[in-house]
C-alpha cells in the first residue's frame, strides 16, 4: 500500500519525459540561434540563469514574475483536464484586474478592501469566463473561438475604461488611479519587491491538486475530458462539469490579474500583462496539467523571461528571444507525445 | 489422448517440413515471448506454423495470449524474444505498415473504422498514396473486391449509420482492398446475430477459395470446430497443441482449453413477482432522426430475466438508452415501480436503481485513461463510503477495487492499474462487478457475455441469475441467441421497433423464434 504510492505511475514518468524532452529541444534550437549570432550558448544560459536567480533580488523578481503565471496556468490546467480550451485567460486576467482594482478604490483602502478587490477581481474573470461556458454548455459553440475573441473584447473593454470613465485624474497616459496604499499586498522579504501574492500562488498549488485529485469534482473533471460517454452513462451532468470547469479557469485568471496590480503595478495600465495569459497555456501543457509539474513550468518561464533580460544588456540579443523561445516550447510540446511514441517504438525509449 | 496426426489426409499433404524456413507457412512464429510492462505475461515461447491457404483457429480463454499474439503480427506490440517468419523468410515487424506491406491485416475486436466517414472514404483513407483522391479508382476496387467476395456494401453509408455485422465487413473490405493475403481476425463472431454468422462463415469459405489465409481468433469451440482446417489451443500464453480439425471434437477440445471445465449449471427458473418495469408504447428516435423504437411495450417483474431477441439494429440500442435517459424519448413512458421516468436525467435513474451493462465497453462502460478503483467507482462516487461531502476516500475506492477483484476474478496487476492495461474480457468483468454491486432494482444487461470466454461467460450468467433470486428485474438484451434461451423465463422478440412476439421457454419454437426474428410474419 504504502509502496504503491511511493512508485512513479508509468503515465506520469512519461509526462515528465515528455516536459523534460521538450525543454531540452527548446534549448537546442534556441543554441543554433544563439551560434547563428555568434554567441556562446553555453555562455548565454549562464547569463540567464544569472539573470533570473544570481542574486536574492533577481530570484526574487523571477518569482514575482512566476505569481501571476503560476496563478493562471493552475485554473487552466483544470479546464484543460476537462479537455475544455480556455484560451481567454489575458482577457479575463485583465477584466479581473480591473474590477478589481475600481473595488479596491471604490471601498478606500483597509483589511477589508484589500480583500473584496482580491473576491470582485476572482469573481470578474469567472464572469468574463461564463459567457463562452454558457455559450458552450447550452448552444455547443467551441470554447477555443469564444473565448479567444474575448480577450479583445475585455482588453479593449479596460483600454477604454482606464482612458476614460477610470481615467486617473494625476496623469496624462491611459491608466486607472492607484489603489490606496493599505490595499496593497504586503512585502514578504525586506529589501525586494516580493509580496504576499507569491506566497498566495504557491499556496493554490497543493489547493488545486487536492481539488484535482481528492474531490468528487476533480474526478468528475477527469472523466469527463477522458471519455464523456462514460460520463454521461455515470449519470453525470457534463454541461456541468464543463461550465464549472471553465468559469474556475476564469476565476484564477481575474486572481491573477488583481494580484499583478496590488502586489507590483497598484494601477491598471495598458501593459499590465505581457500575454500571461497566454504564456499560462504553453505552461499548463508543459507541466501536463498536474499542479506541481505546472509550477515547476511556471518557475521556468519566469526564469527564462527575467534571464533574458540580461541577456538583452551582456550580450545584444534582443529581447524577441522569449517570444521564440516560448514559441519552440509550444511547438515542442505538442510534438513530444508522437515523438516519445516514436522513440518507444523504436525501442530507443522504454516507458 | 493420443492423436494421430499422420490419419489426417489434410495433415498427411502439408505437414512435411515443420521448419520455419518451410515456405508452406505464411507465418510461421518462432519462440515468442511477451511479457507487458505491468509483469503480465502474454506470451511464452509461442512457437506456430500457419499454412497457407488455410482457415487457422487460435482457440483459448480470455487472457490465454491471443489477441497479444496477433498483435506481434500485425506489428502493434513488439516481441520482448523470437522470431516471425513470412513465406519462409525471417522478417522484422516494426509497425502495422511493415505488416501491411507483408500483406497482413488484423480485424480487431474493437473497430478502427472512422464512424463520420463514409464506406468508401474510410477505404481511400488506406489506399491513397498521392496527395490526390481518385475516389473512381477507390470505386473500382471497392466493387472488384466486392464482386469476387460477394459482399453487399453501398460505399456510400456512412459508418455510424451501419450495424456492426455490415461494419466487420466494412473492416475485411478495406483489409482485402489493400490486397491483403493473410487475415486475422479477433473474435468475429461476437458481435454478429445468428443469421449474420452463417453468412460471415460463408465469407470465410470465399476467402479461403481465393487463396487467402485467415487466421481466426476466438473462444468459441463450435466455431472452431465448424469453420476451421487447424486449431491451435492457447493456454497461459503457451501453445498447447496444434491439431487439425478433423481430428478434433469439442471434449477433446475443452480439455486443452480449461484446466477443469465447470459443470454446465442447472439453472431454475424464476418466480416473478410483481412488475417492476413498465414501458408504455415507447416511440424514439435513432441518431438519424429515424423512428427506431416504434410504440413498443414491455414489462419486466421483480425476480424475472427477460430476453430480449432479435438481430442487431431493431431498436434494441435505442429502447436500453431511452430506458436509461441517455436517449430523447418522442412518446409513450417508461415507469419504474409507479414511478415515471421518462426522459428523466440518467443520474436520477441511477439512483432510482436502474443499472445498466452497456454493449459498448470501451466508448461507455469505462474510462481507459483511468485505474480500476476509479472506473469501479463510477456511479456511486458522490455517495459515501467513496466520498463524504464532495472529498474522496481513496481508501474506501481501493477497498472497494481489491474487494470486486477478487470477487469477480478480474485479472488486474493491482487495483490502482489503468484499465487499458486489462483484457477486454477483464474490463467486461469490472463493468459486471460495479452494475452488479449497485444493489438496484432493476438491471439492464446489453451483450453481457460477448466477447467473454466459457468460464467468465459462465460467472456472468451465474450473477444474473443469483441477482434474479434477490428480486431484481433483469432485462438481457443479446444477439446471442443461446444465452437467451438458457437465461429467460421469458423471451420478447423485437423486430422493426416493436415486440413482435413472446415465448415461455417451455413452449420455445425456435423455428418461430427465428422467423419472427426477421419479421417474416
Amino acid at each position: 500500500m504504502v509502496e504503491r504510492q511511493l512508485t512513479i505511475s508509468r503515465g506520469t514518468k512519461r509526462s515528465i519525459v515528455k516536459a523534460l524532452l521538450s525543454v531540452v529541444l527548446t534549448l537546442a534550437v534556441t543554441s543554433v540561434v544563439f551560434l547563428i549570432n555568434n554567441v556562446n550558448p553555453i555562455l548565454a544560459f549562464i547569463y540567464m540563469f544569472q539573470g533570473a536567480f544570481g542574486d536574492i533580488n533577481l530570484a526574487s523578481e523571477t518569482m514575482i514574475r512566476m505569481t501571476p503565471i503560476l496563478i493562471v496556468s493552475l485554473g487552466l490546467a483544470v479546464s484543460f483536464k476537462c479537455k475544455i480550451w480556455n484560451i481567454g485567460a489575458e482577457g479575463q486576467l485583465y477584466i479581473g484586474a480591473m474590477l478589481g482594482t475600481i473595488a479596491a478604490i471604490g471601498i478606500g483602502g483597509g483589511p477589508l478592501s484589500l480583500l473584496a478587490a482580491l473576491v470582485v477581481g476572482a469573481v470578474g474573470g469567472l464572469l468574463w469566463a461564463a459567457g463562452p461556458a454558457l455559450m458552450k454548455v447550452k448552444l455547443g459553440i467551441n470554447e477555443v473561438i469564444t473565448t479567444f475573441l474575448m480577450n479583445f473584447v475585455g482588453i479593449y473593454l479596460v483600454q477604454w475604461m482606464i482612458s476614460y470613465p477610470f481615467r486617473s485624474p494625476d496623469t496624462y497616459f491611459p491608466e486607472s488611479s492607484a489603489i490606496p496604499s493599505s490595499s496593497a499586498l504586503a512585502v514578504i522579504l525586506p529589501g525586494t519587491r516580493l509580496h504576499l501574492g507569491v506566497a498566495l500562488a504557491l499556496a493554490l498549488v497543493p489547493l488545486v491538486y487536492f481539488l484535482l485529485e481528492r474531490t468528487t469534482f476533480g474526478y468528475k473533471v477527469k472523466v469527463v475530458g477522458e471519455n464523456p460517454e462514460a460520463a454521461r452513462y455515470g449519470g453525470m451532468e457534463i454541461g456541468k462539469v464543463i461550465f464549472v470547469s471553465l468559469v474556475f479557469s476564469g476565476l484564477l485568471a481575474g486572481l491573477a490579474g488583481i494580484t499583478e496590480v496590488m502586489g507590483i503595478q497598484f494601477r491598471v495600465r495598458g501593459s499590465l500583462s505581457p500575454g500571461y495569459g497566454y504564456t499560462g497555456i504553453v505552461v499548463a501543457l508543459l507541466g501536463n496539467n498536474n499542479p506541481i509539474g505546472v509550477a515547476l513550468a511556471s518557475l521556468f518561464l519566469a526564469a527564462i523571461m527575467n534571464g533574458s533580460s540580461t541577456l538583452a544588456w551582456t550580450m545584444n540579443i534582443p529581447m524577441g528571444i522569449v517570444d521564440l523561445m516560448q514559441g519552440l516550447l509550444f511547438i515542442f510540446v505538442l510534438a513530444s507525445e508522437p515523438l516519445v511514441r516514436f522513440l518507444e517504438r523504436r525501442g530507443v525509449l522504454k516507458l | 489422448m493420443a492423436i494421430t496426426p499422420l490419419s489426417s489426409p489434410f495433415f498427411e499433404k502439408r505437414e512435411v517440413n515443420s521448419t520455419p524456413q518451410n515456405e508452406e507457412y505464411a507465418i510461421f512464429l518462432k519462440n515468442i515471448s511477451k511479457t507487458f510492462p505491468n509483469g503480465t505475461v502474454a506470451n511464452q515461447d509461442v512457437t506456430l506454423g500457419i499454412l497457407r491457404g488455410e482457415v487457422h483457429a487460435i482457440l483459448g480463454e480470455n487472457g490465454a495470449g491471443k489477441t497479444t499474439l496477433m498483435r506481434i503480427i500485425s506489428g502493434i506490440l513488439k516481441p520482448d524474444k523470437g522470431e516471425i517468419f513470412i513465406d519462409g523468410k525471417p522478417v522484422k515487424i516494426r509497425d502495422p505498415r511493415d505488416a501491411s506491406r507483408l500483406g497482413i491485416g488484423m480485424v480487431h475486436q474493437h473497430f478502427t473504422l472512422i464512424p463520420e466517414f463514409t464506406v468508401r472514404e474510410n477505404i481511400a483513407l488506406v489506399l491513397a498514396t498521392s496527395p490526390w483522391l481518385d475516389l473512381k479508382k477507390v470505386d473500382e476496387k471497392i466493387a472488384a473486391v466486392s464482386k469476387d467476395m460477394g459482399l453487399e456494401i453501398d460505399p456510400e453509408s456512412k459508418i455510424e449509420s451501419l450495424p456492426v455485422g455490415k461494419r466487420q465487413l466494412v473492416e475485411i473490405l478495406r483489409l482485402l482492398c489493400q490486397d491483403v493475403r493473410i487475415l486475422m481476425l479477433d473474435e468475429p463472431t461476437s458481435v454478429l446475430t445468428p443469421i449474420e454468422v452463417d453468412s460471415f462463415f460463408k465469407m470465410i469459405m470465399n476467402l479461403k477459395s481465393s487463396g487467402k489465409t485467415v487466421v481466426l481468433i476466438t473462444h468459441k469451440m463450435k466455431e472452431a470446430l465448424q469453420i476451421s482446417d487447424r486449431i491451435t489451443v492457447l493456454r497461459g500464453g503457451r501453445v498447447i497443441r496444434t491439431i487439425p480439425t478433423s481430428d478434433a471434437n469439442e471434449a477433446l477440445l475443452a480439455s486443452l482449453v480449461v484446466e477443469g471445465m465447470l459443470p454446465a449449471p442447472t439453472l431454475v427458473r424464476g418466480t416473478p413477482g410483481d412488475i417492476i418495469l413498465k414501458v408504455e408504447s415507447l416511440k424514439v428516435k435513432d441518431d438519424r432522426g429515424r423512428i427506431a423504437v416504434d410504440g413498443l411495450n414491455l414489462t419486466v417483474r421483480s425476480g424475472e430475466i427477460v430476453g430480449i431477441a432479435g438481430v442487431a439494429g431493431n431498436g434494441q440500442k435505442e429502447l436500453v438508452e431511452a430506458i436509461t435517459g441517455l436517449r430523447k424519448v418522442e412518446s409513450g413512458a417508461v415507469k419504474l415501480l409507479s414511478q415515471d421516468i421518462t426522459n428523466k436525467p440518467t443520474r436520477f435513474i441511477i439512483e432510482k436503481g436502474i443499472s445498466y451493462i452497456p454493449e459498448d465497453r470501451m466508448h461507455r462502460g469505462v474510462v481507459l485513461t483511468m485505474g480500476v478503483h476509479e472506473n469501479l467507482a463510477l456511479k456511486c462516487i458522490e455517495k459515501p463510503p467513496m466520498s463524504k461531502s464532495k472529498i474522496i476516500d481513496r481508501r474506501s475506492m481501493v477497498k472497494n477495487a481489491e474487494s470486486l477483484i477478487s470477487k469477480f476474478s478480474i485479472k488486474a496487476s493491482d487495483p490502482c492499474t489503468s484499465v487499458e492495461n486489462l483484457s477486454g474480457g477483464n474490463i467486461q468483468k469490472l463493468i459486471v462487478a460495479r452494475e452488479l454491486s449497485n444493489g438496484g432494482l432493476v438491471l439492464i444487461a446489453e451483450q453481457p457475455t460477448a466477447g467473454l470466454d466459457i468460464k467468465a461467460s459462465e460467472a456472468v450468467h451465474q450473477k444474473l441469475v443469483e441477482l434474479r433470486s434477490m428480486g431484481v428485474g433483469i432485462l438481457l438484451v443479446s444477439s446471442d441467441l443461446d444465452e437467451i434461451m438458457k437465461l429467460s423465463d421469458r423471451i420478447c422478440v423485437i423486430f422493426g421497433g416493436k415486440i413482435v412476439g413472446e415465448f415461455m421457454p417451455e413452449n420455445l419454437d425456435v423455428e418461430r423464434l427465428s422467423r419472427l426474428m426477421l419479421g417474416a410474419e
